[in-house]
């Protein structure tokens, strides 16, 4: 596509706005209000290579600007909400808004959202840091506008791979960082980890692990290096920068990543993500078990009243909106009972809870339910599924094959 | 009026069609300005490969000697497989021209189209061609042609059909030496039919040839050997124009129209006469073609039932029928490739110009299934008796315990090779199971060579082996003769465990090992790996004699998937899903397509 049809492709998604999903689900009868929040805040100080988020550094200065926006947005948003749940703040790098900024945001969120959950100690409220870009001010704004939960992006603590991410920090922030949430009486840190990294070896891994388990943290998030399109990571890729780990060491690295965290207590409960016991991140669940949840801020994805929408991508279009404060969306899918069985079997799979299989195929007609059962069987009989207590879950083996079981699961449904 | 009618004949690329272009023009048929090359050839394909394919009959008027001559001739086409519409043209001809390209010297179709003519009876003009070209030896040539053909050297006429020289003493010589048509045996019409054509507007066009009494419009006929009965409502002759004309005599040949719907309504070979006074006796007419090499053809496009695809595929098969009744088809359904047609041709470029025109002309995509050839097998039948079956599908062959004999054809093959190539065409010929059964003289350069090859053997890739061995020199042809009893076995491709029917071949025992284990390799690059490991087996009865093996993943997982991922995501497993409807599916392994062409590509390296 040249640039002129891109955009004009853009002009013409962005007509839409998030009012027709917002109206549609509220006239939804009986619905039950949504339970959680996502917020994108885009900024960042400085372009990751392998990051495909919507994110930029932002040279003109348009935080103001934006979080008005946004609290706008979230107003307009609000009456979808029932009792909060769960919040999640990411981005960009939310921990670079400005902390007066934040406390407009936080405060406006108290006014317009009910909040009660968190009152009973039962609601979880996440915001994604930079290590570089936390401080005790910050910290102090964030816990006292309900902020319980903070997700600290470490990536690796080998200078020389954080080099090859184009991810600069230095790895002894980290430590210092998880400490200063602690100091704040934010009682629950997850970490976030890269692995797979070209040039990183099985004993660099295991030093990463060690750093990140010796941490006060519950939560700990080790994805491998996924070469998105459109990334600078895969452009030097493609230019011989580099070679991709092979394979092999790839599923080494998943072993080590799965043993390491087990011996420190720690158990997998999504293909990439462990917590301590009780400590799994509930916003994240809602997405994988298909939830509702609200979204604000630019390129956020929503799922309400069965529809799916993107919020514009651009912040220029964002800070337009509409009249009633409704975001420009992208990629709008409306409710559709078969498509939410695919998703559900997309991200399902990948819970160690697995999917219940009957309140999943009631929603399919006989013929398909019975092509996803007998296509189930085989991968039963490969050993890489086993159905326990009328749940379909996916064995050690099966866990690395995960999107080919539910691709091969999907693909049956006509 | 002085009437010749006459074929040209040669080996490919001779320059027939050329020659005939300056036939016209130097009779005044076409004008300088429309003269194109090759102008008979008027089919697209024709165009684009540079060779004819269909015979086409023209009506040209020349003086000679202050006399005016009708000159009736045939264009034909000179690759093997198309040799059954020489053998048709022949038959309506008094004459032929038998060109040689001055460079190349003769060939082995030279050879075969010579024997033919010579078969019929026909007076042969020999005419060596393209006396233009730097590398000409007209006078090596003509030995070469008195030496192998037993024609009188001094008896070739030199031309150039490029340039024109030669073209007006040719002329004069085809008046001269070629007989006029024999008088008429009885005062009956009888007309040979030596070929139809069909015509989207006029239906089928009839090319006769009279030999005895006249054709008029607006009489009825009867075709003797059908016994259906038309009434002609256009005569004509292609000038190369058609132009129409009332009546046609004894000896002259035309083109005529007659409301008849299909080919199957009309039988090259067949004689016609008037229907109100029929002739008591029909002309001796043609063998019909035998189709030597089947394979089947499946429409491309996924459909689970019977469906759009195939019927367009229907369509499109029996449009072309309509132009060409030498192929044959009939309906097939196969497990993997779902509804299809099973197709014999008369040799592989027949079926690849068959496949190349559906495709064009019918706008459908096909999968071809490798091509075998015809066998019979002899089986015991109930209370023991035998019976003889034919089978050209591997898929059909009995059960191995019944089968007492299964017997293939065996290709006469004549090879004209350079001498210093003549090792390495042996040890080709005899790689391919073939008997050495003699060596002609030809020239101090070439010797004829000729083998019994089984067709089996010849339908891979003989040609292009035989042209790379011999740096393009070596031309062959080739002609079934006999049926023989040989060590066949049908060799099963299990995948996965499943027997596939469209992958079983049937091969030599001998060489079953060798061929299955070249399947499999092939297979294993086409199959895409999955999810679990896939065994690829060759199996004769049910011994297993080669195997590979696809290694499944090992990891195939997105690391991170969270909110917004699920939309994106989920596309691409449905992209996935759109590429897997271009497959087929046995038990749970997905083949693509092109898997099903890896048995075709069995040559031996
Ligand atoms: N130099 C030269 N080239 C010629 C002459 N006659 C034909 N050619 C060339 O030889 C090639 C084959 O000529 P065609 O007339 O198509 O041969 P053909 O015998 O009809 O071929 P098929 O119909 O395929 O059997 C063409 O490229 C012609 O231009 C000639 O007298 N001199
Ligand atoms: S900090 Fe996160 S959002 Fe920002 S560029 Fe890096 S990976 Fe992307
Ligand atoms: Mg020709």
């Amino acid at each position: 596509m040249s640039d002129d049809t891109a955009l004009s492709r853009l002009r013409q998604l962005e007509a839409a706005s998030a009012k027709i999903p917002v109206r549609d689900a509220l006239a939804q009868p009986g619905r039950p209000g949504v339970s959680s929040i996502y917020i994108h805040i885009p900024f960042c100080s400085h372009k990751c290579h392998y990051c495909d988020f919507y994110s930029f550094v932002d040279s003109r200065d348009r935080q103001r600007a934006f979080t008005s926006r946004l609290i706008r947005e979230l107003a307009s948003l609000a009456p979808l909400a029932g009792p909060v749940q769960t919040i999640f703040v990411g981005g960009g790098t939310p921990s670079l808004l400005k902390a007066e900024l934040w406390q407009e945001l936080l405060a406006s969120l108290q006014e317009t959202y009910d909040l009660s959950p968190f009152l009973k100690g039962d609601g979880e409220f996440t915001v994604e840091c930079n290590p570089e870009s936390v401080s005790e001010e910050l910290l102090g704004v964030l816990k006292s506008g309900g902020v319980n939960r903070i997700s600290m992006g470490a990536q690796s603590f080998n200078p020389e791979h954080l080099k090859t991410l184009e991810r600069l920090h230095n790895p002894a922030s980290v430590p210092v960082a998880v400490e200063l949430v602690r100091n704040a009486g934010i009682d629950r840190v997850s970490v976030d980890l890269i692995y797979a990294i070209p040039g990183q070896s099985l004993q660099d891994l295991e030093h990463d692990l060690r750093h990140a388990l010796a941490m006060p943290i519950e939560h700990l998030s080790c994805y491998e290096l996924t070469y998105e399109p459109n990334t600078a990571m895969t452009k030097r890729l493609g230019m011989g920068e580099f070679v991709r780990t092979p394979e092999e060491l790839e599923i080494e690295m998943f072993e080590l990543v799965g043993a390491m965290a087990t011996q420190a207590g720690f158990e997998r409960y999504e293909v990439s993500n462990y917590a301590k016991p009780g400590c799994e991140c509930r916003h994240n669940l809602a997405y994988w078990k298909q939830d509702e949840w609200i979204a604000a801020g630019p390129s956020a994805s929503a799922h309400i009243g069965g529809h799916r929408y993107k919020n514009v991508p651009r912040l220029e279009s964002y800070l337009t909106g509409d009249d009633e404060g409704f975001a420009m969306i992208v990629d709008h899918e409306p409710p559709d009972p078969v498509r939410l069985v695919q998703e559900k079997l997309m991200t399902g799979l990948r819970l160690r809870e697995g999917l219940d299989v009957d309140s999943l195929l009631e929603n399919l007609n006989a013929a398909n339910a019975r092509r996803v059962r007998e296509t189930a069987t085989e991968f039963e009989n490969l050993g890489q599924l086993e159905r326990t207590e009328g749940r379909w879950k996916l064995t050690p083996s099966g866990v690395l094959l995960a999107d080919g079981i539910a691709g091969s699961l999907l693909s049956v449904i006509a | 009026m002085n009437i010749r009618n006459f074929s040209i004949i040669a080996h490919i690329d001779h320059g027939k069609s050329t020659l005939a272009d300056r036939l016209l023009q130097a009779t005044k048929a076409v004008s300088d300005r429309e003269a194109k090359a090759q102008l008979l050839d008027s089919m697209d394909l024709e165009r684009e490969r540079g060779i004819t394919i269909k015979a086409s009959a023209v009506t040209v008027m020349h003086e000679h000697n202050g006399e005016r001559y009708m000159l009736n001739f045939i264009d034909t086409p000179g690759h093997v497989d198309f040799g059954y519409e020489v053998s048709r043209a022949l038959k309506a001809c008094e004459g032929a021209l038998l060109i040689v390209d001055a460079a190349q010297g003769v060939e082995a179709q030279t050879v075969v189209n010579a024997y033919l003519a010579i078969e019929q009876d026909l007076e042969i003009i020999p005419v060596l061609n393209k006396i233009d070209l730097p590398g000409a030896r007209p006078d090596e040539i003509a030995m070469e042609v008195e030496q192998v053909l037993g024609f009188a050297a001094e008896d070739c006429v030199l031309c150039s059909a490029k340039s024109g020289v030669g073209i007006p003493e040719l002329l004069d010589e085809i008046c001269e030496r070629f007989p006029g048509p024999r008088q008429a045996q009885t005062p009956k019409t009888r007309a040979l039919i030596f070929d139809a054509v069909y015509d989207d507007y006029r239906g089928v066009i009839v090319y006769c040839r009279v030999f005895d009494g006249r054709l008029k419009v607006g009489d009825k006929i009867r075709m003797m050997g059908l016994g259906r009965t038309f009434t002609i409502t256009e005569l004509g002759k292609y000038t190369p124009k058609p132009q129409k004309v009332k009546e046609v005599g004894t000896g002259e040949t035309c083109y005529l129209v007659a409301s008849i719907k299909t080919l199957g309504d009309v039988r090259v070979g067949d004689t016609i006469t008037i229907d109100h006074d029929p002739a008591e006796e029909a002309l001796s007419g043609y063998e019909p073609p035998r189709q030597m090499v089947f394979c089947d053809f499946y429409p491309a496009t996924n459909s689970d039932k019977k469906g759009n695809d195939f019927e367009a595929l229907r369509e499109a098969m029996e449009k072309l029928s309509l132009n060409d009744a030498s192929f044959t088809f009939q309906t097939v359904h196969s497990e993997a490739l779902g509804f299809g047609y099973r197709c014999g041709f008369l040799g592989l470029l027949h079926m690849d110009i068959i496949q190349e025109r559906l495709e064009r002309e019918g706008d459908v995509e096909i999968v071809q299934t490798a091509p075998t050839v015809s066998y019979k097998v002899e089986v015991r039948g109930k209370e023991g008796a035998t019976e003889e079956i034919e089978v050209h599908n591997p898929a059909d062959l009995p059960d191995m315990g019944s089968i007492i004999a299964i017997k293939e054809p065996i290709a006469k093959v004549e090879v004209m090779v350079p001498k210093e190539y003549i090792g390495d065409v042996m040890k080709l010929a005899l790689d391919r199971r073939g008997i050495f059964t003699g060596q002609t003289f030809v020239s101090d350069a070439r010797d004829m060579l000729t083998f019994e090859i089984p067709l089996a053997e010849l339908i891979y890739d003989f040609y292009d082996k035989l042209k790379g061995l011999t740096a393009g020199y070596g031309t062959m042809d080739y002609e079934i003769n006999e049926y023989r009893t040989d060590r066949l076995v049908k060799v099963d491709v299990l995948i996965n465990g499943d027997p596939v029917e469209a992958l079983a071949v049937i091969v030599h025992k001998e060489k079953s090992e060798q061929r299955g284990r070249q399947l499999l390799v092939r297979l294993k690059k086409q199959i895409p790996r999955h999810q679990f490991e896939i065994p690829l087996q060759c199996a004769i009865g049910g011994k297993i004699i080669a195997r590979e093996t696809i290694k499944g993943f090992r990891k195939n997982v997105t690391a991170k998937c969270y909110g917004g991922d699920v939309t994106r995501k989920r596309k691409l497993l449905e992209k996935q899903k759109k590429g897997k409807e271009r497959m087929k599916t046995i038990g749970t392994v997905n083949i693509p397509q092109e898997a099903f062409m890896a048995v075709l590509d069995v040559g031996d390296e």
